[in-house]
């Protein structure tokens, strides 16, 4: 198996298994990093659903504070990989997991930590804006009530910054109360994103985040993750090439449930070290 | 058919067919009027019959509604009159002095006994929904759908039988008891029999559970996956997505669901008729007081006026208090739903 490391951290790709163990040991609460991102490390992971290996012995550090795209061809196990990291897996028939994956040194599956409290500190935003049956306001603050992060009396001012963060306040001012449904596709998808960010994430998960928008509302959200580094750790699926030249810092190659390589953006596209991945971003061949 | 003939000629000459019968009937099939008819006529059809009850029970019910009066809502008392009494000869129909309609009791205990069922019906079916949907393997969710279904098709009158014999004397000897400690005054008391208004209301809840638990199943699996992903993405618990996404993506369906069941439990006749002690004449005093609903009195005691011409027409009179409450609740209940999810109806959208 051929394992690039990333050439941003020699001991990326290298990782033990042990060192999970320790990291364990360690206690929860890990070691984000000063500004609050928080990392990501793949420990010799291999996802699997029933019989069927989707990914094998991966080694992967996601860098903090950075966006990092996974790239890579239909089936190649990236939104498995992505939706691995907020353990919306768990409940899939058939899904198992072997090796781990380490939130700022600690193991997700550690039995200390509460599984909603992980998925509040990694979000996610959809391949598809889903917003919820409830009006405007009430979806950005949805999961700061839930985790009654606020007393009630701030929501508004809460759900009025989120919704300026996004870019989205001005359109949506005169009609906080009123049905999701009527916004466009593109403001329906930074609603969700300001939904997500609203519960304060460490890590930002985006599956395909604008593959079924327009290319202006594409920009929108493609300005928006930029700003979001170096406060949190952002990981994006995209099968759009271009889109991971234009946000990400670094990129991780996928194929057929094997890492191939995983570099500087810049460096993977102009300068890939693996032939397969050469034949990916130019195109000839996923 | 004897039309047909030239027009098969007519088609083989190359020319344009003649404009026959033949050819009307087919382009009158082909152009849609055909289906915009039959639609036209199912979309009527109901509406006429629902009229046509109406007028027929007003018409029938029209003296009865001159002779009682505002006395048939504000009355208990339910008085057939002296046999061997004078007869009095008004409004185009003569009955027995002494006779008089006062109906409180049978309404009441229409609105008690369906509230009892939707109070216990309600949650249990919205929570066997969602765990048959939600929770349990594919395969035992099958099975214990197929078994809500045939609950629903268990004749009442089976249902009735069971709870004269089994469930209400159960109820009767230990659940009663129980709640006649809860310092309510309308559950303290005589626990009774078995026979009255509390084990009328949980028989209904039995009758009314299978309605709204297999519409509801049907409507939470066409919840899409993905605002339910999203709920479960931001850290919501199962039950907050079930609360903040699931029911209210299907709001307006539930609803219905629970007015269907409401419609069961407001006309549901002889399973009420066998357990609710038939006592006409008096509004229940406690939970466990023998008592009287609109259909149930209906059935026990029609064939006994069938010759009485205001009796019989006091029973349509109460027919038409049935057939109002149901109507009434029906526009209520979608009002509601109008109210609680206006703003927030998926409309098109993102789905």
């Amino acid at each position: 198996m051929s394992i690039q490391a990333d050439p941003a951290d020699p001991r990326s790709g290298q990782v033990p298994p042990a060192t999970a163990l320790q990291a364990d040991a360690a206690g929860f609460g890990g070691t984000p990093s000063a500004n609050g991102a928080s990392s990501l490390s793949v420990v010799d992971l291999t996802l699997s659903f029933g019989p069927r290996a989707i990914l094998s012995n991966l080694q992967l550090k996601v860098a903090e504070g950075r966006v990092t795209a996974l790239l890579g061809p239909t089936g190649s196990g990236k939104t498995t990989l992505l939706r691995t990291f907020n353990r919306m897996n768990d409940k899939v028939t058939g899904y198992r997991h072997q090796g781990d994956v380490l939130l700022d040194g600690r193991s997700i599956w550690h039995s200390g930590i509460e599984l909603m409290s992980l998925r509040r500190k990694v979000g996610m935003l959809f391949q598809r804006p889903n917003p919820f049956p409830m009006s405007i306001m009430d979806n950005v603050v949805a999961g700061v009530k839930a985790a009654k992060m606020a007393p009630r009396n701030q929501l508004r001012d809460i759900a009025e910054r989120r919704l300026r963060d996004v870019g989205l306040f001005d359109a949506v001012s005169g009609r906080l109360k009123d049905s999701p449904f009527r916004l466009s596709g593109g403001q329906q998808q930074l609603l969700c994103l300001a939904r997500a960010l609203a519960v304060d994430p460490d890590v930002l998960l985006l599956d395909e985040p604008t593959s079924s928008l327009d290319p202006m509302a594409t920009e929108a959200i493609e300005e928006l993750v930029r700003t979001l580094v170096p406060k949190i750790t952002v990981v994006i699926v995209t099968h759009n090439l271009a889109q991971a030249r234009r946000v990400s810092d670094s990129t991780v190659f996928l194929n057929k449930g094997r890492l191939v390589e995983h570099g500087d953006t810049k460096q993977l596209f102009e300068n890939p070290a693996e032939e397969e991945t050469a034949r990916y971003v130019s195109g000839r061949f996923g | 058919m004897a039309a047909s003939a030239p027009l098969a000629r007519g088609g083989e000459a190359a020319s344009p067919p003649p404009r026959g019968p033949g050819s009307a009937l087919q382009r009158w099939f082909r152009n849609g009027s055909f289906i915009r008819w039959i639609g036209l006529g199912g979309a009527l059809i109901p509406t006429l019959m629902l009229g046509f009850i109406l007028v027929v029970l007003v018409v029938k019910a029209w003296p009865a509604i001159l002779i009682n009066g505002w006395g048939f809502f504000t009355k208990s008392a339910w008085h057939t009159g002296a046999q061997y009494g004078t007869s009095v000869h008004s409004h185009g129909i003569t009955y027995l002095s002494g006779q008089s309609y006062g109906a409180v009791p049978q309404i009441v205990g229409t609105l008690e006994t369906s509230a009892i069922a939707l109070i216990i019906a309600v949650p249990v079916s919205i929570g066997a929904a969602l765990v048959v949907v939600e929770r349990l393997p594919k395969r035992l969710a099958s099975v214990i759908g197929m078994f809500l279904e045939l609950l629903a098709g268990i004749p009442s009158v089976v249902i009735g039988l069971w709870g004269v014999l089994t469930f209400g004397p159960f109820i009767a000897n230990y659940i009663a008891p129980a709640l006649s400690h809860i310092p309510i005054p309308f559950f303290q008391g005589d626990v009774g029999h078995g026979e009255g208004l509390l084990v009328s209301g949980l028989v209904l809840a039995v009758m009314v559970i299978p309605i709204i638990a297999s519409t509801a199943r049907d409507l939470i699996r066409q919840v899409p996956i993905l605002p339910r992903e999203g709920a479960v993405a931001l850290g919501m618990s199962d039950a907050e997505t079930a609360r903040k996404v699931t029911l209210p993506w299907v709001g307006s369906g539930l609803v219905g669901a629970v007015v269907l069941g409401l419609g069961r439990a407001l006309g549901e006749t002889i399973a009420v008729a066998m357990v609710c002690g038939v006592a006409l004449g008096q509004v229940a005093t406690n939970l466990y007081a023998a008592m009287i609903t609109i259909a149930a009195n209906i059935v026990q005691n029609l064939d006994t006026v069938i010759t009485d011409q205001l009796g019989v027409r006091t029973y349509a009179e109460l027919a038409l208090v049935l057939l109002v409450i149901t109507l009434v609740t029906n526009v209520v209940a979608r009002l509601m739903v109008r109210r609680v999810s206006g703003t927030a109806l998926p409309v098109g959208r993102g789905l």
